[in-house]
Parts: structure tokens; sequence; C-alpha cells
């Protein structure tokens, strides 16, 4: 256990560091170089050396690189060129909106998807399942954003009974049910997409458990129904959806970028997308490096959670959770 | 691509039409594919999209970006305007027709180029193994941690917003999932007998790649690049809604969605319209896929449920 602990995070480490070159190696690909994007046109040739000093850019790429890396260390984000703030000042406040988001998404899905498929894998081709499958495909095929588009238009512009966008009511700041409010709508696109997928897949992971050995054992034996499927069955069939829960991170956070610039909520995918159109690098890389972090660690997190409650998984094999 | 290769496959079959022959792999999965009501339901929506939008110079008199002031927002089933017009006198529809064209090409290039790139990576990946595999493979988990959509805007605002650009990048950003599945082929396959006769013989490794393993991992590559094209243009449009995508004097389904956010009051059809065309796009792609995959999987259930339900009602004594 303890080696395959160290394997595996020293594994996470190597693909954070390949994921700052990468993104390092993102900016020094651009078109007229790191000069060009950071800095802004249209300044004097002198003030542009000045720049390009200050900024460290007259030294050779590795150094550069390993300048960059030592100010990341320190949690030094750099600055915005418009108005030289902090990258920081502007991006943790909303790191926290689009936790509040993905985790409330994320609840909603587990909550309504994991009973459903395992009802369905109890009546396999029936109606219940059925209707899942109709959903998983509309679910799979739908533009997220459009989906709250027409929710937009339906419960706020005709009905008027949800607020149309943003996080809170102004002058309501801090007062949960306003927030709940709002969430009703975003959390419902993000989680249409993962309901989708996680009714499969726990219904996937049940079937195949339900159909070992030991479930007929213990149905041979005059077990309950009930007691086979929640107490024999269920367990083992949840191992693989931790895992999955784990590889869809990513996917949790583009959808929710989407989301909060269809509903304007102030989380850092809106904050991408507005920083991108900005064109403010320094903003648009430290936002690809936080994610990347959380999401490295929420695989990290996931695979250990899997060898702890899976005494099968082969401790100390190579790539334990790359599949 | 399949349908093509189905249909030569066919011919040359019944060219040499020879009653004690036994039906070729390919025919017995083209034979499935058409009994599938949903996929061929699909190929006939695919194809309606792909006619319309590429012949749409013949099939309507207007320009997509021809702004005419007079005749802004008109109805649905105005004189002249099928679909009506939006807030700057464009005809809707032609919209429709000329954004299906990007949203279509979009979709299939990039499966095509993520289905090479993923092919070659996984094929060299599993092929070669040792440190090859554990660099190779080291770098698509990099790819999978890093979310998507982020990536893509990253490059799109670096690199300026041409359709070439979002075609690559979109490929770059998708032939993970193909990599690991050629791989993990490739690693069973390379055992094989063949595989050791070939090498015997002095195949090189190009060859007994290209020639020996890769057309019997096609199934799965075939399957994976056409649920890929729906998840193209699904990324397509989200680009170009939040602006960084296809630019204003062109026009995807993505983009006109974004208009449409801003004249919900005004005309809320005008959101409908793209999203529906996108949806039943998808939807069909993914509905090929999935036929396509119970076609090609020669393990796959060979009678429907309803008709093994009745067979068992007639011929077991013990069925519930």
């Amino acid at each position: 256990m303890g080696e395959y602990l160290i394997r595996r995070t020293i594994q996470a480490i190597v693909t954070l560091f390949l994921v700052t070159v990468f993104t390092f190696a993102l900016i020094h690909l651009a078109p007229g170089g790191p000069t060009q994007v950071m800095i802004a046109p249209g300044v004097s040739p002198e003030a542009f050396e000045v720049q390009k000093r200050n900024l460290g850019l007259d030294q050779p790429v590795h150094i550069q690189y390993l300048q960059w890396m030592g100010r990341l260390l320190q949690g030094d984000l750099g600055t915005t060129f418009k108005n030289n703030l902090p990258v920081g000042d502007i991006l943790w406040p909303t790191v926290g909106n689009t936790l509040v988001l993905m985790i409330a998404a994320w609840l909603v899905t587990l909550i309504i998807a994991l009973p459903w498929g395992i009802y369905n894998s109890t009546k396999v081709y029936g109606i219940s399942d059925q209707f899942a499958s109709i959903v998983s495909y509309l679910g799979f095929a739908m533009p997220t954003f459009w989906f709250g588009i027409i929710l937009q238009q339906i419960f706020a512009m005709n009905l008027k009974w949800l607020p149309l966008s943003d996080m809170w009511t102004y002058g309501k700041q801090g007062d949960i049910g306003d927030l709940v409010m709002h969430l009703i709508m975003p959390v419902t696109v993000l989680s249409l997409g993962f309901l989708a997928s996680y009714v499969k897949y726990s219904r996937a992971s049940m079937l195949e458990v339900l159909d070992q050995d030991y479930i007929r054992t213990a149905r041979a034996k005059g077990v309950k129904e009930s007691r086979v499927v929640f107490r024999h069955a269920l367990r083992n069939a949840l191992i693989p959806i931790v895992t999955i829960l784990g590889l869809d991170l990513p996917i949790l956070v583009s959808g929710a970028a989407l989301t909060e610039s269809v509903f304007n909520w102030p989380g850092m995918g809106r904050l991408f997308v507005s920083m991108a159109n900005a064109r403010e690098y320094s903003v648009l890389m430290a936002i690809v490096l936080v994610t990347s972090v959380f999401v490295i660690l929420g695989n990290l997190l996931a695979d250990i959670l899997y060898a702890v409650v899976d005494p099968r998984v082969q401790l100390g094999r190579k790539g334990g959770g790359s599949k | 691509m399949s349908e093509n290769l189905d249909q030569q496959e066919i011919t040359a079959a019944d060219s040499q039409a020879d009653l004690r022959k036994p039906p070729g792999p390919w025919k017995i999965a083209a034979g499935k594919f058409v009994r599938n009501p949903y996929a061929m339901v699909s190929v006939f929506v695919l194809l309606f999209f792909v006619i319309v939008s590429f012949c749409a110079p013949f099939l309507t008199p207007y320009d997509p970006a021809k702004i005419d002031l007079k005749n802004s927002n008109l109805p649905p089933f105005s004189d002249g305007h099928l679909l009506g017009t939006d807030e700057l006198g464009r005809d809707i529809l032609t919209r429709l027709l000329y954004s299906g064209r990007i949203s279509l090409t979009i979709g299939f290039s990039v499966a095509l180029a993520s289905v090479i790139i993923g092919s070659v990576v996984g094929a060299i990946s599993g092929y070669f193994g040792g440190w090859i595999d554990t660099v190779l493979m080291r770098f698509v988990d990099v790819m999978y941690s890093l979310p998507t959509l982020f990536l893509n805007i990253l490059v799109l605002a670096i690199f300026g917003d041409e359709f070439i650009y979002m075609i690559l990048i979109l490929s770059f950003t998708s032939w993970m999932g193909v990599a690991r599945l050629v791989r993990g082929n490739f690693l069973q396959l390379r055992e094989m007998q063949y595989v050791e006769a070939a090498r015997a013989i002095g195949v090189p490794n190009r060859n007994i790649i290209f020639k020996h393993l890769l057309p019997n991992s096609i199934h799965p590559i075939i399957v994976n690049a056409t649920l890929m094209v729906g998840g193209a243009i699904l990324s397509e449009s989200a680009l170009s809604y939040l602006g960084l995508g296809i630019q204003a004097p062109q026009t995807s389904w993505g983009l006109m969605l974004s208009n449409a956010q801003e004249f919900m009051l005004t005309n809320k059809w005008l959101t409908v319209y793209p999203g529906v065309c996108i949806l039943l796009v998808v939807l069909a792609v993914n509905f090929i896929g999935d036929g396509l995959q119970q076609a090609l999987n020669p393990r796959g259930k060979k009678h429907p449920v309803r008709r093994l339900n009745e067979w068992r009602k007639k011929f077991s004594k013990s069925a519930a």
C-alpha cells in the first residue's frame, strides 16, 4: 500500500511538472513569442526593451522557466498586464464560486443517478431503464449551453419563477435561500450530462456484479433480494464509480465553465472566457494551472480511494490508475 | 468511411458469387447495420443535413451574411423567409444551412484527424512498448488532466481564431481516447502468432503495424471515430458560443445561439432552431456509432430481445 501511494504520488508530480512545461511552452510557441503576448502592443521600442527586461524575457528559455516556476512555488501567479493587478487577487474569489456550483451539481448527480442506476439494474429493459437510455442519448447529444438558454427562457423569462442569472440578487449577498434559487438552473444544466453517464455506469457496474457467483450463492442461501442488492452487490459495484468520478473531473470543470458563461455565474470559467477575450494571458495560464492541479489531485485521491476500498487492485503494478 | 468500405466489400463479394462461400465479416456487419432501425433512420437524417447544407447556394437565394435592416425580425412563414429573419434581417433558414456546412466540416475533419493521430500514437506505443510506451502514455495522462475547454480557449486566444486552428486544436485535444484504445488492442495483438511469423520472415515493423495489426483493430476505431464527430460538433458550438470560435461574417450553429441569447426577448424562436439542428445531427451520429458498434461486434447479441423472449416462451418449459 505504502509503495503504491508513493509511486502514484510521484506519478502525479511528474504529470504536474509536464503540465507546467506544456503551458509554458504554449505561450512561447505563440506567433511572435512571449514578448508579443505579454507586452501591450504599440509601446515605444525603448519601453519595449525595459518591459522585456522587467519581465525577464531577455533571459534564455530554461532560465525563464525556472524563474517562473520559482515564483509559482511561492504562490505568485504573476500580474495582469492591463492594470498590473496580482492575478491571485482576481482568481481566488472565483474559485470558491465555481466549487459551490460544481459540488452542488456533483451531489445532485450522485443522489439521482446512483439509485436510478441500481433500480434499473434490477429491472433491465423495463420502462425506467428505457427512459434512462432516452435521457442519456439526449444528455450526450444536447449542447449544454443550449439547454441552459432554453431553461432561462422558460423559467426566468416566461414563468418568472427563477432568477435569470448571477449568483446573488443585488443586496442579498450571503442569503442561502437566494443562493439556492440561483443555483437551480445552472445545477440542472450541469448535472444533466453527468446524470446520463452515471445512470449508465452504475447500472452496468451493478449488472456485472449481480452476475457473479457469490451473488448466486447468496440467493441460493435464501438471502432476501433487497439485502442481496444493497449489501452484497452495491458495495462492490460502487468501486469502479469512484475512479470514474475522478476521471470525469476535467469534464466537470469544462462543463462548469460553459454553464457559468450562460448564467453569468461569477466563477473561474466565466473569468477565463472574459480574460480570453481580453487576451490576459497571465490569468489564462494561472487558471489552466490551477484547474490542472485540481484535476490531478482529484485523480490521485480517486486512485488512492480505489486502492483502499478494493484489495484486488494489484498494488505496485505500473500505471495502476491510468485506465 | 465505413459505409464505403462496406459497399466495396459487398460488391466485391457479390461479383465472385460463390454459393458455398459464407458471407465475409463486413457483409455480416452491413446486414446487421441495415436491420437496425435507429441507425438507418440516423443515416438518412445525417445524409439530409449533409446534402442540404452543402447544396445551400442552390437551395436559397439569400446571402447568409447580408444585412437587410428593412426586413429585420420577421416572424416565421413570412413572405420569402420560411423561418423569418433575425435582428439584422438575415434569413434564418439560409444561415442555418450555411452554419451546417461549417459545423459538419469541423465535425468530420476533427474526427478524421484525431483518429489518425490517436491510431499512430497508440500503435507505436502498443507495438514497441518499453520507454516509448511510458513516454507517450505519460503525455496522454497530461492531456487528460488538462481541462479541454480551457486549453482550446487558451490556444485560440493565443493563435487567433481561424478555422484551421480550430480544427487543429480540437483534434489535438481529442485523440487520447483512440490512442489508449489502439494501444490496448496492440498490446494483445502483438503477442499473436501471425505477428511472430511476420517478424520471422523479416517483415519491417512499419508493415506489421499498418498491414497486420491496424486492420485488426479497425472496428473499435471506426466506432470511436463516429462518436467523435458528435463530440467535435458540440465542442465547436461551445467555442463559437463563447465568442472564440467561428467569427462574424462566417456563421455556425454555436455562433447563432450566442446571438440568439442576446435577443431572447424579441425573438425566442432564434434560440430553438440552431439548437435543434445540433441536437439532431449529434443524435444521428451517436446512433450511427452505436449501430456500428453492435454490427461490428462479433460477440454482440445476434437476435433482438423481443424475439429471444418469444422463443423462450415457445420452446423452453421453465420460462417465467
